[in-house]
């Protein structure tokens, strides 16, 4: 065939391509094996969380977060329930506060355990994801131990958590967490100095730090480009500033820097929990001001009306915090980068606007940016490396 | 450095490092459970199968059809139906759509009388959607069920009474409620109750 008759060629990867972690639709024009152009179309997973959670209370709401991300629903819980403390000035205990930040490590743990996985699954090493597997199972067990949930776990609440740890769980949680830097060495055994693996990941996908922070990158994917910013080092939630962390960072900002980042993320949570258990004092685990679940004044009024538009906040006059806040942000360090809940308070229980920032929307937005100009196998490596999750970039 | 280095990558060091955990693995235990055949244990407090407990004494479910669970539900899916008899409120329907149900067990934990709950049950799959939609008889069935399946002889569930949360949060039935007497602990309770008659 003659160079003249050649034309670039439309392809479609996703919604079902099983290396899109999802459903994201990526159409890709390609010339040869190059990309020329990417558009990443969103919106298979959209099931309008922001606008049912307008119809909703407080309460009500948290257990929609759960399905944000799924992967860490522990995560976008604790931003929900910061979000709605800030908004009405509730002060969590010490207790529940540890109690929150030793969970939120766990979940991201899980989260970074299942991006290991697949991405080195798709990338070409299955014995990782089979590995990886198997850890996030003792995870998710002590989970159910705790809220009864393995995955959406609704655990956290406005004003604390909704029960309390026994010594059982700690016990078993602290074995888990001095075995779990051995465990990631094997992962790293099997494919830090593999050469398919270097070959994959080293200097591709590369962004440069100023990129980075343009494209509003954050998390594992900003500090892969050598980008020193983590919420829970800037503005401390939770218990964050009474425990001893470090900031991962990496140098390129390419797929390995990134991979590595989120490998020593690993250890700094694995250290996080192990203070917690450490430090966890004693005390309440909620708020006594914190928002009750049961719901009518009296418990055996009959009128319609009143069960359904009945304000569901008991004790606390509503008139106190909408005149301190009317709007608010909080947003918490996600496993896949800033996590933030805008609400709008208006008189009523229900929020009159909720917005969530989500990382996962934005880094999906960088894809083009990313993939342009490599090659198709290289766009899988790339959605790896972003650590997207469509149910949290649709909403 | 670099003759080093050619010789790692020529013997594929790496690799075979990679290769010998693998094969060391084979030889430790499996994770893996065979499932139908053996079954992991299910931890307290998880939240399954939907089901009304059956008051022990007069065997009963014990909603007092107060509405909290309904209004409670993020996904609305439990519905009641009263009627008024009497001059009294008489629950004579308590459906709960388990195909919508989220298993936040919110439910659960607004019940003052700790009537509903989410039990450790979660092997339920059916072929049609009809039969998802729990009435009031079958969730007492899912009850029955579920206790043929519960080894030991008192029941409680985790979320009747959140542990670490102050008791005053709670109506007064809900800070009594103590564990429900099953099968043996039903005779237990019996016997002890004939103990202290014939006293």
């Amino acid at each position: 065939m003659n160079p003249e008759n050649t034309r670039e060629l439309l392809i479609n990867m996703g919604p079902q391509h099983p290396a899109t972690h999802g459903v994201l639709r990526l159409v890709l024009e390609i010339e040869g094996e190059v990309i020329k152009k990417c558009i990443p179309y969103i919106g298979y997973l959209h099931r309008g969380v922001e606008k049912l959670s307008e119809d909703l209370t407080y309460v009500q709401s948290l257990p929609l977060t759960d399905r944000l991300d799924y992967l860490s629903s522990m995560i976008n819980n604790v931003g929900f329930c910061i979000a709605v403390e800030k908004l009405m000035g509730i002060s969590v205990p010490e207790r529940a506060k540890f109690i929150r930040t030793m969970m939120s490590e766990m979940a991201r743990i899980c989260s970074h355990l299942v991006w290991i996985a697949t991405h080195a699954l798709d990338v070409g090493a299955m014995t990782v994801f089979l590995y990886a597997m198997r850890d996030r199972e003792k995870l998710l067990e002590l989970f159910e131990m705790v809220t009864g949930a393995r995955l959406t776990v609704s655990y956290p609440r406005v004003g604390g958590v909704r029960c309390d740890v026994n010594q059982e769980f700690l016990d078993e949680l602290y074995k888990f967490v001095n075995e779990f830097p051995k465990k990631v060495e094997e992962y790293e055994t099997l494919i830090d100095r593999n050469r398919v693996w270097l070959r994959r990941t080293k200097g591709v996908g590369v962004i440069t730090a100023e990129e980075a922070i343009n494209w509003g990158l954050t998390g594992p994917t900003l500090r892969g480009s050598g980008v020193y910013y983590d919420i829970r080092k800037f503005f401390p939630y939770d218990a964050y500033d009474k425990v001893e962390f470090e900031v991962p960072l990496g140098k390129n900002g390419d797929i390995y820097d990134r991979y590595k980042c989120r490998m020593l993320e690993f250890r700094q949570s694995a250290k996080i929990i192990k203070q917690c258990i450490e430090l966890l004092p004693e005390g309440a685990i909620l708020a006594d001001d914190a928002l009750r679940i049961r719901m009518p004044s009296s418990p055996l009024k009959i009128d319609k009306k009143d069960i359904q538009f009945e304000i569901y906040i008991e004790d606390k006059s509503i008139e106190d915090f909408i005149n301190k806040f009317t709007e608010v942000y909080a947003s918490i360090e996600a496993p896949k980068g800033e996590l933030g809940f805008y609400i709008v308070c208006d008189d009523s229980a229900k929020p009159y606007r909720m917005r969530v920032r989500a990382p996962s929307f934005v880094h999906a937005g960088v894809l083009p940016r990313l993939c342009e100009g490599a090659l198709i196998a290289d766009v899988i490596a790339n959605i790896g490396s972003i650590d997207i999750v469509l149910g949290e970039c649709d909403r | 450095m670099r003759f080093v280095e050619v010789i790692k990558k020529i013997l594929l060091i790496e690799i075979i490092k990679g290769l010998w955990l693998t094969l060391r693995m084979l030889f430790s235990k499996p994770v893996t459970i065979q499932y139908p055949l053996e079954r992991r244990k299910v931890h307290d407090g998880f939240r399954g199968k939907h089901a009304l407990v059956r008051d022990p004494i007069n065997g009963n479910d014990k909603c007092i059809g107060c509405m909290r669970c309904t209004t409670v539900c993020p996904s609305r899916c439990i519905h009641i139906k009263r009627a008024k008899t009497e001059n009294k409120m008489v629950v004579t329907d308590y459906i709960i759509d388990a195909s919508r149900c989220i298993y936040c067990a919110y439910c659960v934990e607004a019940c003052p009388v700790c009537a509903l709950v989410l039990t450790e049950d979660y092997e339920y799959s059916f072929y049609k959607r009809e039969n998802l939609i729990f009435n009031k008889d079958q969730l007492l069935k899912n009850w029955d069920e579920f206790v043929k399946k519960w080894q030991k002889d008192y029941y409680f569930n985790k979320f009747w009474q959140p542990p670490g949360i102050d008791p005053s949060r709670w109506p007064k039935t809900k800070r009594e409620q103590g564990p429900i007497p099953l099968k043996r602990g039903l005779e237990i309770e019996r016997e002890r109750v004939d103990e202290s008659n014939s006293r």
